[in-house]
């Protein structure tokens, strides 16, 4: 893997072309999408469903490959890896924040965000895992909710965890689906800052939403319709 | 991830589901725990059974006249000549290998003492008998060679015999009148306990002199010992000696080089063979319970462990979006089926254990479980969650992530 200098960009998509075969009908979810994504950046991409935004999305995590076209994160290129450089690659620079949360039952929060560092093949990272793990819960306002099992912790508080286990193994990217779309719109005002506090401290990170308020705290716009991207925009006083 | 982690998330999620975790082992458990009771009351009575054969001497032959053909008309067991002293001595002198002979003559005895009577074997036996018998006295003392030669009437009893004609009190100097002739009581065998459904502590032996003068009744054979008792020195191989007694008594007995033998040789090891051999065919029946109970319960396994992996969808899902890869994912289903059948496992051996002592201790039977068969069941169970949590797992970890976070 390599370290990604000031000038490359955290995700970089060229011609992105990406097409299911369905029985006889081939879809073209994805055709020919070109973008950079750099060091630091906050993105909301926005579409209508079937516009081919879950196929960006997916693909900028590094879950699947293009058809065409390449998609490089830090310069490395996800066409050419197999399914376990692509989970090592996810380990080590994505990470992912759910609507559903996706947090384990019956497991503490602190065990729920030691979970990417259990995955890590870095004996020193797992050595620490307590230690970071504790940290992030801290960074994001649990200090006192660690021994705390999801169904003990509100909604705002589980997405909490969730991103602060996105943020344990120190990637390079937050990739965020839908995060506020189980939230009350007090909490996703919290959840939204607590991303632009992250983004503000140098951390990147891409948010898919159909919400154009929820977009609004971004400070970039990609659009997409029908496989293409149709706007790429600053945001610029959280209008949209 | 390491085994250590495999084990904790396995541990977890089986607590989770704590109350299904239990009854998908349940096969597993009785499966495991009835081979255990039943390989327990087995070897158990094989071993009880070999113990008493070894009580009876495995390196002894015990030697009897058998049939003889006399003008084409086959005799009945022992219509041959009789065993004398003269075989004793021509297999003592005649043959290597022989640690003691002794002559053995059998019949049966009314006994009185005092007030009890008692009917027992009275067996007249020349004083080798302690040595091939291998049967010291507990009290007292074994005749001697001068005792016989005396013709003293004195009698070394067994343990039962001491206990029904003198309850408690103490057996030496007493008095046994044994089919009305006066017998002094010298000695009380040690107790050997049953062999063959035969109580061996029934019995009272007596010089084999004094024997045939009062208590065989008249024979036209003046030296008959009846049977002969060998043991075999050790180092000797049984089958050997035993061949070369039957050559000395076939020439001393003038066999015809192509006629069947005229007297027997029993030898107990062949008997020990048998049984092992039997017992061989038992444990083959009890493993082939054991693998269709094995197999049932290892179905049982698969089963639920594809329900979980269904139910787990999303988990596995995350976990690989998180960075796991196939062969964690693989690993952490398989560690589980393992653990599901080991665990079973262990139950179904601490409830065989358990159930087999009880019927041990309800009904008196010899219950043995060989350290070796409880390996056999765990390693077994072990076996099982590798074989049928294998397809499980690899569905697992061939699940594609996207679908798989996606799944409702």
């Amino acid at each position: 893997m390599t370290t990604p200098s000031a000038g490359t960009p955290v995700v970089s998509a060229r011609d992105l072309v990406k097409t299911y075969q369905l029985g006889d009908f081939a879809v073209h979810a994805l055709r020919g999408v070109s973008f950079d994504i750099m060091p630091g950046e906050f993105v909301a991409i926005m579409g209508p469903s079937g516009s081919g935004k879950s196929t960006l999305m997916n693909m900028i995590g590094a879950l699947d490959t293009p058809t065409s076209g390449d998609l490089a994160i830090n310069g490395v290129s996800i066409g050419t890896l197999d399914s376990d450089s692509l989970a090592e690659l996810r380990n080590r620079t994505l990470g992912f924040v759910f609507q559903q949360f996706n947090l384990l039952a019956r497991t503490t929060a602190l065990d729920n965000v030691k979970l990417p560092l259990t995955y890590c093949r870095d004996p020193q990272k797992q050595a620490q895992a307590n230690d970071r793990a504790a940290a992030r819960l801290r960074e994001v306002g649990l200090a006192e909710r660690m021994d705390h099992v999801p169904s003990q912790l509100s909604g705002g508080q589980q997405q909490r965890v969730a991103i602060a286990r996105a943020l344990v193994n120190d990637p390079s990217l937050i990739l965020a689906d839908e995060p506020t779309g189980a939230l009350d719109s007090e909490t996703t005002v919290e959840i939204m800052n607590l991303f632009r506090r992250l983004t503000e401290q140098g951390m990147t990170v891409v948010l898919v939403t159909h919400e154009a308020d929820v977009a609004g705290y971004a400070r970039r716009l990609l659009r997409v319709r029908d496989g293409r991207l149709v706007e790429d925009r600053p945001i610029i006083g959280g209008a949209i | 991830m390491n085994v250590l982690e495999f084990l904790k998330t396995a541990l977890v999620a089986l607590r989770l589901n704590l109350m299904r975790s239990v009854l998908t082992t349940l096969g597993i458990i009785i499966g495991v725990g009835s081979v255990i009771v039943m390989s327990g009351i087995g070897s158990g009575a094989s071993k009880q059974i070999e113990d008493q054969i070894a009580s009876l001497g495995t390196n002894q032959l015990t030697i009897f006249p058998g049939a003889q053909n006399v003008g084409g008309r086959r005799g009945g067991f022992g219509s041959a000549p009789p065993m004398t002293e003269k075989d004793v001595r021509a297999i003592r002198e005649g043959v290597q290998g022989v640690a003691a002979v002794a002559g053995n003559l059998q019949g049966n005895a009314n006994l009185v003492a005092g007030n009890a009577n008692w009917v027992s074997r009275v067996n007249g036996v020349t004083d080798e008998i302690e040595q091939v018998r291998d049967w010291p006295v507990a009290e007292g003392r074994f005749f001697t060679a001068d005792d016989a030669a005396a013709g003293q009437k004195v009698a070394v009893i067994g343990s039962t015999v001491a206990r029904e004609l003198f309850g408690g009190a103490d057996p030496l100097g007493s008095t046994i009148r044994m089919n009305n002739a006066p017998f002094t009581v010298i000695g009380v065998l040690e107790t050997k306990g049953q062999a063959g459904g035969q109580d061996q502590d029934d019995i009272v032996m007596v010089p084999l002199s004094t024997a045939r003068s009062r208590l065989v009744g008249r024979t036209n054979v003046p030296d008959i010992v009846g049977q002969i008792l060998v043991k075999v020195e050790d180092g000797y191989n049984i089958d050997e000696v035993q061949a070369d007694i039957e050559k000395v008594l076939r020439e001393r007995r003038r066999v015809q080089p192509n006629a069947e033998n005229n007297f027997m040789i029993r030898n107990f090891a062949e008997f020990l063979e048998t049984r092992s051999a039997a017992s061989r065919t038992l444990g083959l029946l009890l493993a082939a319970t054991a693998a269709i109970s094995l197999v049932v319960g290892g179905i049982g396994i698969m089963n639920i462990m594809l329900v979980s992996v269904t139910e787990r969808t999303r988990e596995i899902g995350l976990r690989m979006a998180i960075g796991a890869r196939g062969g964690d994912i693989m690993g952490q289903f398989l560690t589980e089926a393992v653990l599901l059948c080991l665990v079973g496992g262990l139950i179904g051996l601490t409830l065989g254990v358990g159930v087999a002592f009880v019927l041990a201790a309800a009904f008196k039977w010899v219950v043995y479980i060989s350290p070796w068969a409880a390996l056999m069941a765990i390693g077994a169970s072990a076996f099982v969650g590798v074989v049928f949590g294998f397809v499980p797992a690899r569905r697992a970890s061939q699940l594609n992530p996207i679908d798989a976070l996606r799944y409702e």
